[in-house]
């Protein structure tokens, strides 16, 4: 054996051990099976390069030796990833699965729901399109199970509520709570005036092309757009141009005001048809109200194709604040 | 003959595969010792990194073409101990239908390219 100089030595020396830490990026398994015996290759194959002398060798084998690392990391990572699949015992596959659904179930059916925005009626806060997770707990109705251990609070107005729409509990509708039972509630030019009171509203939206003296001038008379419930509101519920929110009953409005049909045309939301409070946005993305009714193919394509450009990327998370409007003073 | 068709399964083997088992084929070796034949067989042309050279290995092993033979030290480098790892007879089988797999392949060329070339 060719007996080598000090320095040669420590140069080998320290390329072990850099070589020591690359082998880290190898699985656990892997590594502790192989990499002692893989330093040791290494170390062989040094030593044998500087015998040779040739600074030239020695740059090949540090360039042969990234791409031999790069290329055999990544293999040998992916094969423990697979095998790691496989080889999880049937049971503990079971139970894990099992485990997750549970959880699923619980927080989709009792803490959370997933909810679209179909229409515009909330413009100004909430787009078509928003994808957002409605908070079930919060507005959870008196006397339901979680109500004690659970952050629950009572309604307030200017909350943003999503509820069950009442003339057909298929569809979830999102709107500001205006109306508490008790309240007595008229709008006047688009304004609306509660108990006596003029509100404002910074977080509305007025963008009516045409003077509706219906929408606007709220309550007059039924019209074409009053449903059932809405003229029974109006047969019961009306006391001298103002309507009374009866008991156990909630009055909502839109906030894109002159292009919401809510309240005023199909009367009041039961208090036990309350849904949750809106959280975030965890999905906004631009799609007209047929697609996001239903998914239909064209929707999935339209989705697969531009995921990324009709993202509206700067809704994601946004959090749809509850706001209370100032009510002016005096009696009006 | 069941035994002579899981050979063919594995075939074609990857080069770096090949010359393992070409290089375990006279006698067993240890890692270094096969890096070294590899170069040799091939001319320094294939030079099996540490990954490739133990990634094969560990694949080969599983596959019953090697096995593993004791731990000892290599007379001509060091003291140190090193694992040695011989070819099996499945191993054996195997390299020699790819050997005549390539053979074939090499008989191909040469009657397509022999008007070519001249």
């Amino acid at each position: 054996m060719t007996p080598q100089s000090g320095s040669q030595s420590d140069m080998i020396g320290s390329f072990c051990r850099i070589y020591s830490v690359l082998l880290y990026a190898y699985p656990r398994e892997f590594r502790l099976q192989y990499g002692a015996a893989m330093q040791q290759v290494f170390r062989d194959r040094c030593r044998d390069l500087a015998r040779t002398a040739d600074p030239l060798a020695l740059l090949r084998f540090a360039l042969h030796l990234t791409a031999d690392w790069l290329t055999t990391t990544v293999r040998e990572g992916a094969a423990a990833f697979w095998s790691a699949g496989r080889k999880q015992t049937h049971r503990g596959f079971v139970t894990e699965w099992a485990v997750t659904l549970g959880i699923y179930l619980f927080v989709t059916t009792t803490l959370v729901q997933a909810y679209v925005i179909p229409t515009g009626s909330m413009e100004g806060t909430l787009r078509v399109g928003d994808h957002m997770l409605v908070d079930r707990v919060t507005f959870a109705a008196p006397g339901s199970a979680g109500a004690h251990i659970l952050p629950y609070r009572e309604l307030k107005h200017g909350d943003i509520v999503a509820f069950l729409y009442p003339e057909d509990i298929r569809q979830t509708y999102v709107k500001r709570l205006i109306g508490l039972p008790g309240d007595r509630i008229r709008l006047d030019n688009g304004r609306v005036i509660r108990n006596g009171r003029r509100l404002t509203e910074p977080y509305t939206q007025h963008i009516a092309a045409y003077p509706d003296a219906y929408r606007d001038n709220f309550p007059l008379s039924p019209e074409a757009n009053t449903t059932a419930r809405g003229r029974d509101m109006f047969e019961h519920h009306v006391v001298s141009g103002e309507v009374i929110v009866p008991p156990n009953m909630l009055f909502m409005l839109g906030d894109n005001r002159d292009n919401s049909l809510d309240s005023r045309y199909w009367g009041f939301v039961p208090r036990s048809y309350v849904v949750g409070k809106p959280l975030f946005v965890y999905w906004s993305y631009d799609a007209p109200t047929a697609d996001l009714q239903e998914w239909t193919l064209t929707h999935v394509l339209d989705v697969a194709q531009h995921f990324f450009t009709k993202t509206r990327w700067e809704r994601t998370l946004l959090v749809p604040r509850s706001q209370a409007a100032q009510e002016a003073g005096g009696t009006q | 003959m069941t035994k002579s068709q899981s050979a063919q399964e594995l075939l074609p083997l990857t080069p770096p595969v090949f010359h393992i088992l070409l290089a375990l084929a006279d006698e067993e070796r240890h890692g270094y010792g096969i890096m070294q034949d590899v170069a040799r067989q091939t001319d320094d042309a294939l030079q099996l990194g540490p990954g490739t050279l133990y990634g094969c290995l560990k694949r080969m092993l599983a596959a019953g073409l090697v096995e593993e033979s004791d731990e000892r030290p290599d007379p001509t480098l060091d003291d140190e101990r090193r694992r040695y790892y011989r070819m099996t007879t499945l191993g054996k089988r195997v390299v020699r239908a790819e050997a005549q797999r390539l053979t074939s392949a090499v008989m191909a060329a040469r009657t397509k390219l022999a008007g070519g070339i001249s």
